[in-house]
């Protein structure tokens, strides 16, 4: 198990939207412009980072059977933290972000790391696992948002791209984009791998 | 509030915004057991059991526990000069409540009917971390709903996230007969299918009623 | 039953050292967001009153929350420049708030879109700004109009709405609209030019 390993993984290899399909609500519903995504995806990976690396801590002294209620406790506390400061510092974003700041809560990236990882490994590597989760996280939602204000509204964070000429496909921008684009890319992504297992 | 207000915010819940489709609330579930009929109604009940419970108690949390009013009861009990506001502990509290009651309809289940518990059991687990459970209190909280209000829009947003479900399932049990291109096949398919009944619901949007 | 308790504790010491790291976080952020939130209201006012003196709009309570607001003209508060108000409709995927002024005939002054969360590209055009402008075309057509006046085209009226987001557009004249009919009430009538 190597450091780096543990941190690219999460890029393409068990990136969690593409390979593991989790975290799937926060993707479809943020993704209609790119700012909107990367400051979804810098919340969800501070989460995170900071959910993994206390479980990790504390791993050795939580009875098993209530292990699950201590790591919603931890991860809420952060969610909730973040949410406070963005309200505070972001508000535009936390606006635009709506309840799915404090939904991050059930984003299930979060939960399945604290299970299937941090509470089995050591701080070190809980953190970096933590850290390329959440890069991945982050980047399977700005390439979706790319795709969909491209094509959908024409711009890309907020500046127009096209010239006036360009008729924006607005079914993209709307929620039947989101699912389709996903859709696209998750059959894009199967096709990538089943012609590299082939080769 | 008069019935028509309650009239619009269910049917707004169920077609208009609809939890799954619009909202993108539930979607794991929403992928995840839409594979047979059977499974999607279970789940569709529990969900809508769950929904219309939750609401109930995080709206009493919110207004009695949580919300800077002389009715809240860390005020009464001890006596406090102004009403705390704790509404910035409503993540922690209803996550915690949530899961408590998911636990806790889970045991009541089993005990008082067996039959049920048999087809709901393995449902109610999931219920947890279905973000369209936290979302409906949250949504409850946001649009400043009062009890009824809140527990008829618990109810029509569990309706609505059954009828997206069931409506899917239909269709994937007819798409095992499909010839789906191989990189397609599972769970892209259901994603693009997803997106072709989002449009579809997208027409409601057009529905007037004010 | 000693597990139970001993699980119990450990459930509740977690979450009281979660209550208290909240609470000091929340004892930060608290005062900033308050701050956020009064300059979003001061911003849409002196937009919704330019006549007014900035100085001089004071909140006007009913009910322990804020109905409307009245406009002076200086600040020894004498002349009324105008009211203001926040109008709140259901949009396509938010809630709609605006804020209005009107002066004391009831006709609009200003006004100034304070929340909506609409779809980006559509309903988020009624606070698009043009190029080489320096306000929202869309809002700019509610000025100097009356209640009566302020219908959205595909309702028959004439106020232009965003192409392909009339439920956002409809939400604003409709809020506005019945937010004017219910100062009105509350003033006992408009002043008649």
């Amino acid at each position: 198990m190597s450091l780096s390993n543990e941190f690219s993984k999460g890029f393409y290899k068990e990136n969690p939207v593409f390979k593991l399909a989790l975290g799937l609500c926060p993707t479809l519903a943020v993704s209609n412009s790119v700012q909107n995504a990367i400051g979804m995806g810098a919340a969800a990976t501070f989460v995170l980072l900071c959910s993994n690396v206390i479980i990790s801590m504390i791993r050795k002294g939580v009875p098993k059977k209530i292990r699950i209620p201590i790591y919603i406790v931890v991860i809420a506390t952060f969610v909730t933290i973040v949410d406070l400061v963005m309200a505070g510092f972001a508000p535009a974003l936390h606006k635009s972000l709506g309840i799915f700041v404090p939904l991050i809560v059930v984003n299930c990236v979060i939960l399945g790391r604290a299970e299937a990882y941090a509470g089995k490994n050591s701080v070190l590597y809980s953190f970096i696992d933590g850290l390329g989760m959440g890069i991945g996280f982050t980047f399977a939602l700005a390439i979706i948002a790319v795709v969909r204000e491209l094509l959908g509204d024409g711009k890309l964070w907020g500046i127009p791209m096209f010239g006036s000429g360009f008729e924006p496909v607005l079914l993209l921008i709307l929620p039947p984009g989101a699912f389709l684009t996903l859709g696209m890319f998750l059959g894009l992504f199967n096709w990538l791998d089943t012609k590299r297992s082939a080769a | 509030m008069e019935f028509n207000e309650l009239l619009i915010i269910a049917v707004s819940a169920i077609f208009i915004n609809n939890f799954v489709l619009t909202r993108f609330l539930g979607i794991c579930p929403y992928i995840g057991v839409s594979k047979n009929m059977d499974s999607a109604v279970g789940m569709g009940f529990a969900v809508i059991f769950v929904m219309t419970l939750a609401s109930m108690v995080t709206w009493l949390i919110n207004a009695f526990m949580l919300k800077p009013t002389t009715s809240n009861i860390f005020y009464i009990i001890f006596n406090a000069e102004a009403p705390p506001d704790l509404t910035y502990l409503k993540t922690i509290a209803f996550i915690l409540v949530i899961a408590s009651l998911v636990q806790f309809v889970e045991m009541v289940v089993q005990k008082v009917s067996p039959a049920l518990y048999k087809s709901l059991g393995i449902f109610l687990p999931l219920i947890t971390t279905n973000c369209a459970i936290l979302g409906v209190a949250l949504l409850n909280l946001d649009n400043d709903y009062n009890f009824i209000a809140s527990i008829v829009h618990g109810l029509a947003a569990g309706v609505g996230f059954t009828l997206a479900l069931v409506l899917m399932a239909g269709i994937r049990e007819k798409l095992e007969m499909a010839p789906i291109p191989k990189a397609l096949q599972g769970i892209p398919i259901a994603f693009l299918m997803a997106g072709l009944m989002s449009i579809a619901f997208l027409g409601f949007s057009g529905l007037k009623i004010q | 039953m000693k597990d139970i308790l001993k699980l119990g504790g450990i459930l509740l010491l977690v979450t009281a050292i979660a209550g208290a790291a909240l609470s000091m976080v929340n004892a930060i952020t608290k005062p900033r967001i308050e701050e956020q939130k009064r300059l979003v209201t001061q911003r849409a006012l002196t937009t919704a009153l330019p006549k007014a003196n900035p100085e001089a709009i004071v909140p006007v309570t009913e009910n322990e929350s804020v109905s409307h607001y009245i406009g002076y003209q200086t600040t020894e508060k004498q002349n009324i420049a105008g009211y203001a108000f926040v109008a709140k409709g259901a949009g396509y995927s938010s809630i709609i708030e605006t804020m209005v002024g009107v002066d004391t005939t009831g006709t609009v002054m200003g006004i100034k879109i304070m929340q909506q969360v609409e779809t980006p590209g559509l309903g988020t055009k009624i606070e698009e700004v043009r190029y080489g402008e320096s306000s929202s075309w869309f809002q700019d057509q509610f000025l100097n109009r009356i209640a009566d006046g302020l219908i959205v085209d595909k309702d028959g009226g004439d106020i232009i709405s965003v192409t392909g987001a009339t439920i956002s557009c409809r939400a604003v004249a409709n809020s506005i609209k019945k937010g004017m009919g219910e100062l009105e009430e509350r003033l006992g009538g408009f002043k008649v030019n």
